[in-house]
């Protein structure tokens, strides 16, 4: 018997109008994930992966086709709905300007259980548990400016993981890292995944996704290769 | 919904925070802001303080007249300046005061309690010895007088009935009189001289300061009418005062009164009448143009300088919600709302218009503060109304020019603004 999908997505697309020319940036798209995946997106540059992505975190709404979230269309909902499921079904990591500079790490890491209402109490614990997690016990009270790359990273991570999302969705994640440093947030991403989240990353190096154990490639807006390993 | 209601809590304590750290990283900027609204406040509080200034130190000198007395008169306070309007009216008679009273005593419905005649003069001149004092205000009445005039004694009595009706040549004077004439000594059984009369002091009344800083009380002679008229003759100026039973009845006393003078001037239906009714409300009302000079200045001042502040503020809030687009990409990300977004950056226009409002009202409590040190007399009043009023003035300015920049920051698409460079 197969897991269950999370995501179906079927004939999807996103056209951007420029002018007189229509940019395909996701071009009839099928895809499927499944609970525990763990998958790289790749593709050149504009090859329409941050576009997947914002699709995929519900930042952004596909020109046509259809995308199901556990079920649910995601075409139907409005705005209030679509922030609910980013505040509980998603999980984010950014390549950059992940943190807000002003708070400290407990601040940031607490800000989607705010939007969540859940009291001041549970959230400072629960905030520096994920801290704990990530092996930042001992940064709590830090600003971000106070943070190496790799360490603002693990923060977004322990943040992403709050609500105890459905999917974790990182962009490039590793982008602005260090070998050695990428490889630390890479083995975090393992951890999470055997504990049994389900993970989509997107990244343009080769290495990165051979952290994963599925990979899709993009170009020109269409999967050239879905590979699972 | 509950959960709606602790989110919108959370949020807006998160917002609130978020508003300070924003405030504090631009201090400068903020203050420059806050200016407009600044200079608001100062201006409608200053009005303010002024007005009420103004209305405080006139009911304290009508606090001086009695509130629950009206007055017949040759002429009307409320036209005073217009005396040739006057001019070939009837003297009033002080033996009206007895016809009144005969009235209203077979009437139990009256609204009147009493009345009082009084002759004045503000010429007299009263001496003692070789000491001598010009321009007193030298006042003959009987023993009733005391109940149409607040004004306590600080030592001695008021005339009696007895002395009244004898004509008795006894004083009551005001405070400065009797420190004027008699600075080291006392002065009770002392004799003040009137022209060429003299009269005992039996009473001297509590100091109570300027009639609408210009007439002084503790500056009057009072003596028993029949005495006053073998000094001054029968031909000085004239009223009756009438004290009501119900100081809120005003319009019905007037009225009665109205009719019993007719009555007793014989005056026929459909003539106008040769005297006047005068009560407190008709010199208030002459203060009503100063005022609303006052008022539309500060208002004119007030809405410019809240104009240009709040379009002050509107503009640093756009500026601030493009400089922080990604922000605003980043939290809707994690679960913020449209709402959440709007009341985030009304909140910061709000709290940098209530700083500037609270700045405002602490450079007008200094002012009012300094001049009412350096000049007691004038009665300056700081009120809390004005507090609360400029305070809500500050809310709705931050919240009319933080609207616009507040909607525009919730409407923002979210893969759009993270993708903001
Ligand atoms: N908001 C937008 N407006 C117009 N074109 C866009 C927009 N976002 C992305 N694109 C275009 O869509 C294509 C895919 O972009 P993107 O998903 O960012 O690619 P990638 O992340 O793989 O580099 C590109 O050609 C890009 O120029
Ligand atoms: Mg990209």
């Amino acid at each position: 018997m197969q897991t269950p999908s999370i995501i179906t997505m079927q004939s999807l697309s996103k056209f951007y109008e420029m002018g007189d020319q229509t940019v395909r940036a996701l071009d009839s798209i099928n895809l499927d994930f499944r609970k525990n995946d763990y998958t790289a997106i790749m593709g050149p540059s504009g090859s329409g992966k941050s576009t997947l992505m914002n699709i995929l975190g519900c930042l952004d709404t596909p020109t046509s086709g259809i995308y199901e979230l556990n079920g649910q269309d995601v075409a139907t909902m409005d705005d209030d709905e679509l922030a609910r499921i980013r505040n509980k079904e998603i999980g984010f990591v950014f390549q950059t300007f992940n943190l807000l500079p002003r708070l400290n790490c407990l601040r940031n890491v607490e800000l989607p259980l705010i939007y969540a209402g859940v009291a001041p109490e549970e959230r400072e614990e629960r905030a520096s548990k994920a801290l704990i997690n990530v092996g930042l016990g001992d940064r709590i009270k830090h600003k971000p400016a106070e943070l190496s790359g790799g360490q603002i990273q693990r923060v977004a991570i322990a943040r992403a993981l709050i609500n105890n999302p459905s999917i974790i969705l990182a962009d490039e994640p590793t982008g602005n890292l260090d070998t050695t440093t990428s490889h630390d947030i890479m083995n975090i991403f393992g951890k999470l995944s055997e504990a049994g989240n389900t993970i989509i990353l997107i990244t343009h190096e080769e290495d990165i996704a051979h952290y994963t154990r599925r990979m899709i490639r993009l170009r020109d807006g269409k999967i050239e290769s879905d590979v699972r390993r | 919904m509950k959960l709606t209601n602790r989110q919108f809590r959370y949020e807006t304590g998160e917002s609130l925070k978020m508003a300070l750290f924003q405030i504090r990283a631009n201090k400068i900027r903020s203050f420059l802001t806050a200016l407009g609204v600044i200079i608001g406040i100062v201006a409608i509080t200053m009005m303010g303080t002024a007005i009420n200034g103004i209305d405080r130190g006139f009911d304290k000198s009508l606090a001086m007249l009695g509130y629950d007395v009206i007055y017949v008169q040759k002429s009307s306070w409320s036209t005073m300046g217009q005396w040739w309007r006057y001019r070939n009216r009837p003297d009033i008679k002080t033996a009206y005061a007895e016809q009144i009273n005969r009235i209203i005593t077979e009437n139990p419905r009256s609204e009147l309690a009493i009345a009082v005649p009084q002759s004045s003069t503000y010429q007299a001149s009263a001496k003692y010895r070789d000491r001598n004092l010009e321009q007193v205000f030298a006042l003959g009445t009987n023993h009733n007088y005391l109940q149409t005039a607040p004004g306590e004694l600080s030592s001695g009595r008021f005339f009696t009935a007895g002395e009244a009706a004898s004509d008795e040549m006894v004083c009551v004077v005001g405070d400065d009189i009797a420190s004027s004439l008699f600075p080291n000594e006392p002065v009770l059984g002392k004799s003040v001289q009137l022209k060429n009369r003299k009269f005992r002091v039996i009473g001297i009344f509590r100091k109570q300061g300027k009639f609408l800083g210009l007439f002084s009380f503790d500056n009057q002679i009072i003596v028993p009418l029949g005495a006053f008229e073998r000094v001054y003759g029968k031909n000085m100026f004239s009223s009756i005062r009438v004290k009501m039973k119900e100081q809120t009845h005003v319009i019905e006393a007037k009225e009665e009164l109205l009719g019993l003078m007719r009555r007793i001037r014989r005056i026929v239906p459909g003539k106008e009448e040769d005297f006047s009714i005068n009560e407190q409300r008709a010199f208030k009302s002459q203060l009503d143009p100063i005022k609303n000079g006052i008022a539309l200045a500060g208002i004119f001042i007030t809405g410019m300088s809240l104009f240009v502040g709040a379009i002050g503020i509107m503009n640093i809030t756009f500026v601030s919600v493009k400089e922080r687009t990604r922000e605003i990409g980043l939290r809707k990300a994690l679960g913020a709302r449209q709402q959440t977004i709007l009341m985030q950056f009304l909140i910061e226009s709000v709290m940098i218009c209530l700083i500037g409002g609270v700045i405002g009202l602490g450079i007008t409590f200094f002012i009012t503060f300094s001049i009412g040190q350096l000049f007691p007399s004038l009665p300056i009043h700081f009120s809390f109304d004005l507090v609360f009023a400029s305070l809500a003035v500050s809310v709705i300015t931050g919240v009319v020019s933080g609207l616009a920049p507040a909607i525009s920051a919730s409407k923002l698409d979210p893969a759009d603004s993270l993708r903001y460079e």
